[in-house]
C-alpha cells in the first residue's frame, strides 16, 4: 500500500489528490462483429462511489473488464491517477491498486476464510518459511475491526454465508492495496438486510478513502449508495451526472432510450387476427419458490392465443428465466396449473410436453439450446432422433439423418460447412438459426423463446425476427421473452411486464409506450405500490 | 468445387489429429523408456527390437499378445459406454471378477450331461450379476446423485470380499490347492484357437462385443442419446432425453459387457474361478477406453498394446538383461499420459455439477 503511494507521487504533479483514480478514454471493444463498447469515457475520482448502470449486454461488463485487465480494449486508454497505462493482466491491475469482486466469489471453497485471507501473500517468517497466522488474523482483525465487523477466521469458505463470503473478499482485495474497488451487481445474491449492511460497509470505506465502482441495474440501490451515476446504452455512455441532481425517472429513461428506428426496415406485417383464435396455453396462479440463488414467482396468470406472439419485459433476473423453465417442464411448479389446448400439462415432464407441441428455445445458447461440441447434425435433429425417418425401430437411419438435417438447415438458411462439424464452428446468428431450425422442424403449437438475438448481429437479428413473425402468421403462438424493448415492440402483439416474480403490468404492444415500459420494469417498488 | 476440396482438407487433417491423438501417449512412452534404456546404458533399438518379437514376431507370440488382449476388450468396451456418456464408472473390475465367478459357478455345478450348452446358462448368469452389480450404483447416481465414482470404486473392494469369501469357503475346490473352486466341465470350456497358446473363443466374443459397441455408437437411438448426454447434459435435459434413464442404461450395458468379459475368462483362461482372478483387467480396461478415445478401433489398439506389453514382459526379461521393470515403466507413461484425456473428463465432471 505504502509502495503504490510512493509511485503515485512520482508519477504525478499533485501528488495528494490526483483528479482521476481510475478513467476510461473513449474505448472501443469489438467481439467478432459485436460492438461492445463504442467510445465509452468515464471519469471516477478519488473517494467517490460511481454507479455504472444499463441494462444486461449494454457494455457495461466489458468495460469493467477492460479497467480489470482481463481484456484489452480495441482502442482508447485507462487512467489510473491522472496517468495513462496498460494493463495486460489482473495483477498489473491489483498493483496499481484497482481490485474487483466479481459475482461469482473468487475464494478458495475448502480453505478456512483466514487462509483465503492471506492466500498468495502469506506473511511467513524463520527459514522454512513458516507461515504466521497470529499476524495473519491480525491484519485481518484490524481491517475487520475497521469495518466494525467481526469474522470466524477458521471457518470454511465454502460453508460461510454469501455475505461473509463477500466482506471477506473485499478485505481481501483490500489487505493486497486495492484503493479502487470495483464491484459487479454486489447485491444480486444478498438479502435485503444484508444489502443495507454491505452499503453501510461501502460508504465506510468511501470515507476512508477508498473509491468504489459499482456496477448495477437496481436503479434504487444506485439511488441509496452511489454519489454518481453513469448509464451506458449499447456500448454508449448516454448519461453522466451527480446522483443528488437527478432522479430515477430520468435514469430509467436513458437506460431504456429513446425508441430507435430498427436498424433494417422492417415491413410492419402483423397479421389482423382472426375471431377463431384459440387459447394455447393457459397459465393460472403459478408460484414456485426460491431455491438456492433461483427468484420465486408469485401468482402469475396469463393466457396465450393461437397467432399471437406474448411479449414478456423486465429487468433480468426478475424470474423470466424461472418462469420460461416453468412453462418448457424443466422447473418444478409448486403450485397453480398450465392447460395447453385443454390439457392439463403441469406435472407433464418436457419429453411429454415437447410431445405435445411446445417447443424451447433456450436463452443459454452455448450451454442448454446447442450442445456445442456435437456435430451440426447431432444439434438439429436432437430430440426427433425416436421418430421415423431419423429411426428405424431402436436404430438409426445415418443417411435418412443426414437429409433431415440438411433439410431443417436449408429451411432456415443456416450457412454451415459439414454436418459433421462441431456447432461451436458456427458464428452466433448461424447457431440461434440452427436451434430455431431444431425447434420448429416439428410444427409445434407454442414456442417458448428467451432472448433470441443475444449476440447475434443484426442481419442474424432479422433474420431470426422474419422466422418468428412466419411462424406468428402460420398461426402459431409464441412466447417471447426478451432484455430488448425495440424487440418486443417490433414483434409482440401484448406484453407482460414482470417485476419481481410478479406481473406487473400488460399491454397491447399497438398502445404501448417505451418510456411508460421501461418504469414499469425498473420501479418496480412504485409500479404497484 | 473450393467447397469440395476444403471439406477434404479439413476432414484429412482431422483424421490426422485424431490417429496422432491416439498414438501420442505410445510415442511418448517409447521416448521416456528409450530415455530410461539409455541411461542404463542398454541399447533403446535393440530393446525394442526385442519386444515387438517377443510381442509379434511369430504366430505363437501373436497368438500369446491376442490372449493377453481378450480381457481388455471387454473391459475396454464396458468403460467406454459409460465414459463416453459422462458416467465415470470405475467399477468394471469388479463386475468383471463377479461376472466370472457366477459363469464357473454354473460350469462346474451345472450337470455334466448338458455338454457345451452349460456355456449358455453360465455365459447368462455371469451377465445378470453383473448388471445387476452395476445397476446398484446406475440407480443411486441417476435417482439420488450418488457420486458414481465413489460408489463403483467402494463396490469393486465389496466384490473382492464376496468372491474371496466364496472361494474359501463353500465354492472352494477339495482335490485343488488353496483358493480355488472346482474346474468347470470340460465340455462348458470354450475352445482353444491354436494350441498350445491360451487364446481361446472368448476373443472373437470381445471382437462380437467391440462391434457391437461401434454399432451402438453409430446406429442406434440409445447409442446417440448417449453421447448427448456425455457432451452436455442441460442440452439433453432441453431437448427430451431423460438423463436417469440413460445413466442407468449405460450402467446396465457396462455391467452385462464386464459380465460376459469375466464368463469369457473363467471359462476360457482358466477354466475355475481363483482368488485374484484379474490381475487388474478392469482398470487396465480404463486405460484402454481412455487411450482409444472411447472409439472401436481405439480400443482394439489399446487392448492388443497393453496385451502385447504383457504377454512381452513376460519372456523379455528371460533373453535380456532388462528387467521386467521397464515393461511397468512403458505401461505406466501410456497410463499417465492417457490419463490426459482423464483429466479433462474430471474437469469436465467438476464444471457439471457447479
Amino acid at each position: 500500500m505504502q509502495r503504490s503511494a510512493i509511485a503515485a507521487t512520482t508519477r504525478t504533479e499533485t501528488p495528494d489528490k490526483p483528479k482521476v483514480r481510475l478513467g476510461a478514454v473513449d474505448i472501443h471493444k469489438y467481439y467478432g462483429s459485436v460492438q461492445a463498447n463504442s467510445g465509452i469515457s468515464l471519469r471516477v475520482a478519488p473517494g467517490e462511489i460511481h454507479a455504472v448502470v444499463g441494462e444486461n449486454g449494454a457494455g457495461k461488463s466489458t468495460l469493467m473488464r477492460i479497467l480489470q485487465g482481463l481484456e484489452q480494449p480495441d482502442s482508447g486508454a485507462i487512467i489510473v491517477d491522472d496517468v495513462e497505462v496498460r494493463l495486460n493482466h489482473p495483477q498489473q491491475a491489483l498493483a496499481l491498486g484497482i481490485g474487483m469482486v466479481h459475482q461469482e466469489f473468487m475464494l478458495a471453497p475448502d480453505l478456512s476464510l483466514l487462509e483465503n485471507f492471506v492466500l498468495g501473500i502469506e506473511p511467513a517468517n524463520g527459514p522454512l518459511g513458516r507461515i504466521d497466522w497470529t499476524t495473519a488474523r491480525g491484519a485481518g482483525d484490524a481491517l475487520a475491526g475497521q469495518t466494525g465487523i467481526s469474522i470466524d477466521w477458521s471457518r470454511r469458505a465454502g460453508t460461510a454465508p454469501v455475505h461473509v463470503q463477500q466482506f471477506v473478499e473485499i478485505i481481501r482485495l483490500l489487505h493486497r492495496g486495492a484503493r479502487v474497488l470495483i464491484l459487479d451487481e454486489p447485491t444480486d445474491v444478498l438479502a435485503p438486510p444484508q444489502v443495507e449492511d454491505l452499503f453501510n460497509l461501502l460508504r465506510g470505506l468511501r470515507d476512508n478513502g477508498t473509491t468504489i465502482l459499482f456496477i448495477s441495474h437496481k436503479l434504487r440501490e444506485v439511488m441509496a449508495l452511489a454519489d454518481l451515476v453513469t448509464v451506458i446504452r449499447r456500448g454508449r455512455v448516454t448519461f453522466n451526472s451527480a446522483v443528488a441532481d437527478t432522479d430515477a425517472e430520468i435514469i430509467a429513461e436513458h437506460i431504456i432510450g429513446e425508441r430507435e428506428e430498427p436498424a433494417l426496415a422492417v415491413i410492419d406485417d402483423r397479421a389482423p387476427i382472426d375471431g377463431t383464435a384459440e387459447t394455447v396455453l393457459a397459465v393460472k396462479d403459478l408460484s414456485t419458490p426460491s431455491v438456492e440463488k433461483s427468484h420465486s414467482l408469485d401468482n402469475i396468470g396469463f393466457e396465450i392465443n393461437s397467432g399471437e406472439i406474448v411479449g414478456m419485459a423486465g429487468v433480468t433476473g426478475n424470474g423470466q428465466a424461472e418462469l420460461v423453465e416453468c412453462l418448457v417442464g424443466l422447473r418444478r411448479i409448486e403450485k397453480g396449473s398450465l392447460v395447453h389446448r385443454g390439457q392439463d400439462i403441469t406435472l407433464a415432464s418436457n419429453a411429454a410436453r415437447r410431445a405435445r407441441g411446445l417447443a424451447f428455445v433456450s436463452p443459454d445458447r452455448s450451454h442448454e439450446g446447442l450442445a456445442t461440441t456435437a456435430s451440426v447434425e447431432a444439434n438439429v435433429v436432437a430430440g426427433s432422433h425416436r421418430s421415423p425417418p431419423i429411426a428405424r425401430g431402436p436404430f438409426l437411419n445415418r443417411s435418412a439423418m443426414r437429409r433431415v438435417a440438411a433439410e431443417r438447415l436449408d429451411r432456415l438458411g443456416v450457412t454451415y460447412a459439414n454436418l459433421s462439424d462441431p456447432a461451436k464452428s458456427l458464428s452466433g446468428g448461424n447457431q440461434q438459426r440452427l436451434v430455431f431450425a431444431r425447434e420448429i422442424a416439428g410444427d409445434p403449437s407454442l414456442l417458448v423463446v428467451s432472448q433470441p438475438t443475444r449476440g447475434v448481429d443484426l442481419n442474424g437479428i432479422a433474420a431470426i425476427h422474419r422466422i418468428l413473425r412466419t411462424f406468428r402468421d402460420n398461426g402459431g403462438s409464441v412466447f417471447l421473452v426478451s432484455e430488448e424493448l425495440d424487440e418486443l415492440l417490433d414483434l409482440a402483439d401484448r406484453i407482460l411486464v414482470i417485476a419481481g416474480g410478479r406481473i406487473v403490468g400488460q399491454r397491447d404492444a399497438n398502445d404501448a409506450d417505451m418510456a411508460e415500459l421501461g418504469r414499469l420494469m425498473v420501479l418496480q417498488d412504485s409500479a404497484d405500490g | 468445387m473450393v467447397d469440395m476440396t476444403a471439406h477434404q482438407g479439413g476432414g484429412g487433417s482431422e483424421l490426422f489429429s485424431r490417429g496422432f491423438g491416439l498414438a501420442f501417449p505410445f510415442l511418448v512412452a517409447i521416448a521416456v523408456s528409450a530415455l530410461m534404456l539409455l541411461l542404463i546404458g542398454e541399447n533403446p533399438f535393440d530393446i525394442f527390437t526385442l519386444m515387438a518379437n517377443e510381442g509379434f514376431g511369430s504366430q505363437r507370440r501373436i497368438s500369446a499378445t491376442l490372449s493377453a488382449a481378450t480381457p481388455l476388450l471387454f473391459t475396454g468396451v464396458a468403460t467406454a459406454v459409460c465414459f463416453r456418456s459422462g458416467v465415470f464408472n470405475v467399477g468394471v473390475e469388479g463386475a468383471f471378477v463377479l461376472g466370472g465367478l457366477a459363469a464357473a459357478f454354473i460350469g462346474f455345478t451345472a450337470p455334466a450331461e448338458w455338454g457345451a450348452m452349460i456355456i449358455l446358462p453360465a455365459f447368462l448368469f455371469a451377465m445378470i450379476v453383473g448388471a445387476f452389480w452395476l445397476y446398484v450404483p446406475g440407480v443411486l447416481l441417476a435417482r439420488l446423485d450418488v457420486d458414481e465414482v465413489v460408489s463403483t470404486l467402494m463396490l469393486n473392494f465389496v466384490a473382492f470380499g464376496i468372491s474371496g469369501y466364496l472361494v474359501n469357503g463353500p465354492l472352494l475346490s477339495e482335490s485343488s490347492g488353496n483358493n480355488v473352486t472346482p474346474l468347470v466341465h470340460e465340455a462348458a470350456q470354450l475352445g482353444r484357437l491354436l494350441p498350445p497358446s491360451t487364446l481361446h473363443a472368448g476373443f472373437f466374443l470381445g471382437l462380437f462385443c467391440l462391434a457391437a459397441y461401434a454399432f451402438w455408437t453409430r446406429r442406434t437411438a440409445d447409442g446417440f442419446e448417449a453421447e448427448l448426454v456425455g457432451l452436455n447434459q442441460r442440452f439433453s435435459r432441453a431437448v427430451g432425453i431423460s438423463i436417469p434413464s440413460v445413466i442407468i442404461m449405460v450402467m446396465l450395458l457396462s455391467g452385462i459387457v464386464s459380465g460376459l468379459g469375466g464368463a469369457s475368462h473363467a471359462l476360457g483362461q482358466l477354466h475355475r474361478f481363483s482368488e485374484g482372478f484379474s490381475p487388474g483387467y478392469g482398470f487396465t480396461g480404463m486405460a484402454v477406453a481412455l487411450l482409444g478415445r472411447n472409439n472401436a478401433f481405439g480400443i482394439l489398439f489399446g487392448a492388443v498394446l497393453f496385451g502385447a506389453l504383457a504377454s512381452a514382459g513376460t519372456t523379455v526379461q528371460l533373453f535380456s538383461d532388462i528387467p521386467l521393470d521397464l515393461v511397468n515403466i512403458i505401461e505406466g507413461t501410456v497410463m499417465i499420459f492417457a490419463v490426459v484425456e482423464l483429466g479433462r473428463i474430471t474437469l469436465f465432471r467438476r464444471r457439471r455439477a457447479t
